[in-house]
């Protein structure tokens, strides 16, 4: 889905959500305004019938003492004097004015506040009939009551009751008109108008006249006029306060207005029934009346919160694509590496297969020339090599990359490292005719306890790299060195490879350890590699928390240096002494000369050096005599051959004549033979490379140079091979007969736990196990073998055969109860080694 | 989904969350108090009480909003205007009632003031220092002090007299406002020959005809001349030398034709019955005063032909001599405190926080009255009077005009513009018209 389009879906869900809170609590809002318009318009309706009984009430004790006065004849004082005395609430008093005085004055039952008895009382100035006395006291049926307005007798706001009297002007005299006011403070009055519930706690009460003045007025009522005051504040013309008039003054009902403040308010009205020209009018804010209806606050919080999780959503969203979209390149340019990798995969993988299969051909063709067969078969061999490493590499990296590379630490002998290396890199060093020096230098201990494996695929690919990238003719030097460790258990191993190759760019070395990389060059382009060797190289090194320092330069060359800290084996170090013997060692190499001295010393032996083939001639041939010589083969005045011939014929036959060479030696084997060469030792020369050599020169030790052609030793087993696939059965069936091996099939693991189960003891020595076969796979077969009756049968060695190589596949063959592992394709050394192996335990 | 990004989102919504807990806090934050700068209460904000200010104005917003502003800092106060019918002949009572205000109005007519009689005898010295009112403010002919410097009442709003200015006609007949006497005829008589049947119109009782017009020059005179002053308070026969020159220029003025008496005269009263009737839109000039002024702004709502056709309008001082207007201030009503409050504390309390330039401007404001304040800060409507030169302004209480003189005048006056009395028999009625 595309980004834009999942944020519109989550903005319309948003914005549906809000919509339909929106309307609901709007709906909800004015279902319910609704109903609290109604329960406040009858709660009006209810205060007015309250008014009405009181005002009825009130008028009715008014007219009562005025039906008393009139009926008593009295005069004014009689009359107040009785009114007074009748008067039981302290706040009520009462007024007779007499009307025939157009200055409304009067008596009053209480005398003027502050006056020193002052009965007197005016209305001269206080309109409080607004429609006359004429009107007003001429209804007999309805309450006859004043408008508030100031009492002038002690300033407070108040109404009167009215009812006409007839008074005597003296007891006996003429009668006279007046009017009896019962007057109640407005205060007492509004006591009456009690809001029933304290949601009304800000309502309040007016009343007024048929034209909108007030008669009491409530604080919120402003202007001296109800429309006035409604036309102040709404804006509203001629027509709709016609409307307004109309409303207020016909049956019970709501409006809504603007107060002084701006405020909403529900105004209810209802005409009081006990007069015929007053209404009472309620107002309250509608904010007090919505306020249970309608949660602003909780609408905006819900909204403000989607919105902010819309925010954060989207924020989150585009983050995630970003995140995805460099995923993506990633894996973009990851998988567009493969396909490059493929690609070249393709190419080196057809290129010896191309061979292997040429080759196999012409073979074919000419299976009756034994030279081509044989030539054809080396090539094939070498190019099965080449497969082999291109595939080695790829599960390496493929476990890099899946984080599963495992270290797997044994004792090795550095030596036969440092041997394995110069031999694997012979081949191309002779055809690439490479000056390749290995020096070792100050090597105490042998023995070292690390995965050698690793060890070695490190060593070996720098070197070969340094091989592979200099031009023939180059120089190629190696030193290895030990130094002291960290602790007394550990060396740290020290390895540089320099080579005078075609160097890299600052640009490729920035890169050069990821995987799949190889420099853009015309010239690498030539050469066979996967790009994955300097990945896998440094990717071991960081395993075992080492170092790995480049410094090259394009066109002049590359130097790598290893360091690793290793710890040391226990295996005690080899007695090694040899008899006070004299050696002459001749190497133009002064380094290579002081080591082997030094080591010769450490031996028992005395040394005598020489820096050129000369100078060992005139010394092999002066006063001194030297039970060894050891020639170095290449120097630069003359070669080791000729400097043996020379030194033989002043020498004799008996001293031992030994040929040190970094080179395979089989070519110049025959030559060398003829110079009277007695041995070869290869460089470096270790400790013990010198001591096997010197031994075996002088005739002390036993040659063991032949012992893996002796098959003496494992001639005569029996094995029981459970493998599925007809081509590796006869493979491994023919390689074991050619070493006197009897080797007996089972084509699954189910038929091999059924040959083991009825098997006699010592019908096998050992079972070589494929793992992945149709039945029973090889893991279940040995779990079910291990499982047998038969104790013997039960722990017989089983070795797995399988082209399942990882670690993580040893360690499940290991842990179903087999004792070894061997990778396919096989070597068939290793499967000797093997069988030696387990033979040699057989017998402990 | 990563750890980290786990945690962001967790982290977001506790804080989505907190903000929605908050948010449903039931609990109100309390009102800042945004009133009175320099107010600092003295008394416990928390005390509880009342105050009623008694006065005649039938609704009293403008206070009612001071109100509310003392309730910020006091808010168990409750404070309330009442409305006294027949206000000056009750106020008395009133005072000597049981519930008697704690505050009442007194306007420049009651007498008693410079010695705390009459009304003023229930009124508290305002000027007392323990007090701490800040009558500095307040203009000092304003304040009127006692011989031992008491003041027993704070004015609150001033007044003047001007005319109310459609600037509607005026733009409509591409006519200036007039600054000058000799503008004012121009103006009027272009008006009358543009259609407008009385240029100026003006209220037509209680004398107060023509008042805004002849009445501040009148003064200004009397404030040059002691002697004057003297002579028409003493009504002497000298008098006319001062009298005869607004006489003629209001018989002057009549004659012209530029005010309808039959319109004026149709003006019931000089408050509702000015503004409607300038509001209807075909009064050029309305001469009026202050007071008037202030019910305008509400009025406007009121008024259906204002509403339909509204215009500007704004109050400027009328133009009598050749040199311009006066600006008559004198004060329209103020405020004294009941010495015998039982809420004595907090009512001083509140006339500290209410007398200061800040309160009272903004009272003043709100009615558009003019403020009794030093710093003048007029309401729009009233800015032409802003701009007069300070010889130009004239401070009625301090002219010591007598009341039975002044009254002389404004019926002199009157009769000669209601063709009562030619001027000779006005100058020579003077003292004695009725």
């Amino acid at each position: 889905m595309k980004k834009s389009l999942m944020i519109l879906g989550n903005v319309l869900i948003v914005l549906l959500i809000l919509t339909f809170l929106t309307f609901y609590t709007s709906s909800e809002h004015r279902r319910l305004l609704a109903s609290q318009t109604e329960a406040f318009e009858n709660m009006t309706v209810a205060m007015e019938n309250v008014t009405t009984n009181y005002l009825l009430g009130e008028q009715q004790v008014c007219r009562s003492w005025a039906n008393y006065i009139n009926a008593s004849h009295m005069t004014a004082q009689e009359a107040i004097d009785f009114v007074g005395a009748s008067v039981t609430a302290p706040e009520i008093m009462a007024h007779i004015l007499f009307t025939d005085r157009a200055e409304l004055s009067g008596i009053s039952t209480v005398p003027k506040a502050g006056s020193d008895g002052d009965f007197a009382v005016s209305y001269a100035n206080i309109n409080i009939f607004s429609g006359g006395f004429e009107e007003l006291l001429g209804k007999e049926s309805t309450v006859n009551v004043t408008r508030a307005y100031t009492n002038p007798t002690n300033a407070i706001q108040s109404i009167a009751f009215c009812s006409p009297i007839t008074l005597l002007e003296t007891p006996e005299g003429p009668s006279r008109e007046a009017v009896l006011l019962r007057i109640i403070p407005v205060a007492s009055f509004e006591q009456r108008w009690t809001f029933p519930t304290e949601d009304y706690r800000s309502a309040e009460v007016s009343l007024i006249d048929l034209e909108g003045n007030y008669i009491i007025h409530g604080h919120s009522f402003k202007n001296t006029n109800f429309y006035e005051f409604y036309q102040s504040y709404n804006h509203a013309g001629r027509a709709h306060m016609e409307e307004v008039k109309q409303s207020v003054s016909g049956r019970p009902g709501t409006l809504v207005l603007s107060n002084a403040q701006g405020q909403q308010c529900l105004a209810a009205h209802t005409r009081v029934n006990s007069t015929d020209h007053w209404i009472l009018v309620t107002m309250i804010p509608m904010s007090q009346l919505g306020r249970t209806a309608m949660d602003w606050i909780l609408i905006v919080i819900i909204s403000v919160g989607l919105l902010a999780l819309l925010a954060f959503n989207i924020m989150w969203l585009v983050r995630l694509n970003r995140q995805l979209k460099a995923a993506a390149a990633e894996a973009e340019r990851a998988n567009q590496a493969k396909t490059d990798f493929l690609s070249t995969m393709s190419h080196d993988i057809r290129t010896p297969m191309n061979a292997i299969i040429g080759l196999t051909a012409i073979a074919e063709k000419n299976v009756e020339d034994s030279r081509t067969v044989r030539e054809s078969l080396h090539k094939i061999s070498l190019a099965g090599s080449h497969l082999l490493t291109l595939i080695n590499d790829i599960l390496d990296i493929s476990k890099v990359e899946s984080g599963k590379l495992s270290l797997s630490p044994v004792t090795f002998s550095i030596v036969e490292c440092a041997e394995n290396l110069i031999n694997l890199s012979q081949p191309m060093v002779r055809e690439k005719n490479i000056d390749f020096n290995f020096r070792v230098n100050r090597f105490e201990h042998e023995y070292l306890y690390a995965d050698q494996l690793r060890i070695n695929q490190i060593f070996i690919n720098l070197l070969s790299n340094a091989l592979k990238y200099t031009e023939p003719g180059g120089r190629v030097s190696v030193d290895l060195r030990e130094e002291t460790g960290d602790s007394d258990s550990t060396v740290r191993l020290i390895y540089r490879v320099a080579d005078t190759g075609i160097g890299m760019t600052p640009e490729f070395m920035a890169k050069m350890y990821q995987p799949f990389s190889r420099q853009t060059d015309s010239r690498v382009n030539t050469i066979q590699g996967t790009g994955l060797g300097l990945a896998i190289t440094w990717q071991m090194i960081d395993l075992m928390h080492g170092s790995i320092d480049c410094q090259s330069e394009l066109g002049k060359g590359t130097v790598f240096t290893v360091t690793l800290c290793l710890p040391l084996a226990d295996k005690p170090a080899e007695e090694m002494k040899l008899d006070p013997i004299r050696v002459l060692i001749a190497d133009d190499d002064e380094v290579l000369l002081t080591t082997a001295k030094d080591t010769l010393l450490s031996l028992g032996a005395q040394a005598d050096t020489a820096l050129s083939g000369a100078e060992a001639v005139r010394m092999a041939s002066g006063g001194e005599t030297y039970q060894v010589v050891i020639l170095d083969w290449k120097m630069p005045d003359m070669d080791g051959i000729e400097v043996a011939r020379k030194i033989r014929e002043s020498v004799g036959s008996q001293v031992p004549i030994l040929l040190i060479s970094a080179y395979d030696w089989s070519d110049l084997e025959e030559a060398a033979k003829d110079a009277g060469i007695s041995g070869f030792i290869s460089k470096p020369l270790f400790r013990s490379t010198l001591y096997e050599k010197l031994s075996e020169a002088l005739g002390k030790a036993k040659n063991n140079a032949n012992q893996e052609d002796d098959k003496s030793d494992i001639a005569g087993m029996r094995i029981l091979v459970a493998e599925d696939n007809d081509i590796n059965w006869e493979i491994i069936s023919m390689l074991l007969s050619m070493h006197g091996i009897t080797a007996e099939r089972a084509e699954n693991g189910q038929l091999a736990v059924d040959r083991m189960t009825h098997a006699e003891k010592g019908d096998f020595d050992l079972i070589f196990m494929d793992i992945q076969m149709p039945v029973m796979n090889g893991l279940d077969a040995a779990r079910a073998i291990r499982a047998l009756p038969d104790p013997w049968a039960a722990g017989i060695p089983i070795i797995a055969m399988t082209a399942d190589a990882f670690s993580e596949n040893v360690a499940e063959c290991i842990a179903a109860g087999m004792n070894g592992h061997i990778a396919k394709p096989i070597d068939m050394k290793l499967v000797l080694k093997e069988i030696r192996r387990i033979r040699e335990e057989q017998k402990k | 989904m990563r750890r980290t990004d786990k945690k962001i989102m967790v982290a977001a919504f506790c804080l989505a969350l907190a903000l929605c807990l908050s948010g449903c806090s039931s609990q109100e934050t309390p009102a800042q108090p945004n009133a009175a700068a320099g107010f600092a209460p003295e008394l416990d904000t928390k005390t509880v009480g009342s105050i009623n200010v008694v006065g005649h104005y039938n609704n009293f917003e403008a206070l009612e909003e001071e109100f509310n502003r003392f309730n910020q800092y006091y808010p168990e106060v409750k404070l309330s205007y009442t409305y006294l019918d027949n206000y000056s002949g009750i106020l008395e009572t009133a005072l000597n009632s049981a519930d008697a205000p704690d505050i009442y109005f007194v306007y420049p007519s009651m007498s008693g003031r410079e010695n705390g009689e009459g009304v003023y005898a229930s009124a508290e010295n305002l000027a007392d220092p323990s007090l701490r009112i800040g009558l500095d403010c307040i203009r000092e002919s304003l304040l009127y002090k006692g011989q031992s410097g008491s003041v027993y009442s704070v004015p609150v709003y001033t007044t003047t007299y001007g005319m109310l200015v459609n600037e509607a006609i005026f733009e409509k007949e591409k006519l200036s406002v007039p600054k000058t006497y000799e503008e004012l005829m121009t103006v009027c008589e272009a008006l009358k020959k543009a259609g407008y049947e009385s240029p100026v119109m003006s209220f037509n009782q209680n004398s107060f005809l023509l008042l805004p017009l002849y009445y501040p020059y009148f003064c200004a005179q009397l404030q040059a001349s002691p002697d004057a002053l003297r002579e028409v308070n003493a009504m002497t026969p000298a008098a006319a030398d001062t009298v005869r020159p607004i006489l003629e220029q209001a018989e002057d003025f009549m004659k012209r034709g530029l005010i309808s008496l039959e319109n004026c005269n149709q003006l019931e009263n000089d408050y509702n019955a000015v503004i409607m009737r300038f509001f209807e839109g075909d009064v050029p000039m309305m001469l009026a005063t202050a007071n008037t002024v202030s019910g305008t702004e509400k009025r406007e709502s009121q008024s259906e032909a204002f509403t339909a056709h509204p215009f500007r309008y704004s109050f400027h001082p009328v133009p009598s001599t050749k040199d311009g207007g006066y600006f008559v201030n004198s004060i329209s009503m103020g405020f004294a405190v009941n010495k015998n409050s039982k809420n004595l504390a907090i009512t001083n309390e509140f006339m500290r926080f209410l007398v200061s330039s800040e309160e009272l401007n903004r009272m003043a404001r709100a009615k558009r009255m003019v403020t009794p304040c030093k710093d003048m800060a007029l309401d729009e409507v009233y800015a032409s009077f802003g701009s007069l030169s300070s010889d130009r302004i004239i401070n009625l209480s301090e002219l010591e005009l007598s009341s039975a003189a002044d009254w002389q005048v404004r019926k002199a006056v009157w009769q000669v513009c209601n063709g009562g009395m030619t001027v000779d028999e006005a100058i020579a009625a003077f003292g004695t018209i009725e």
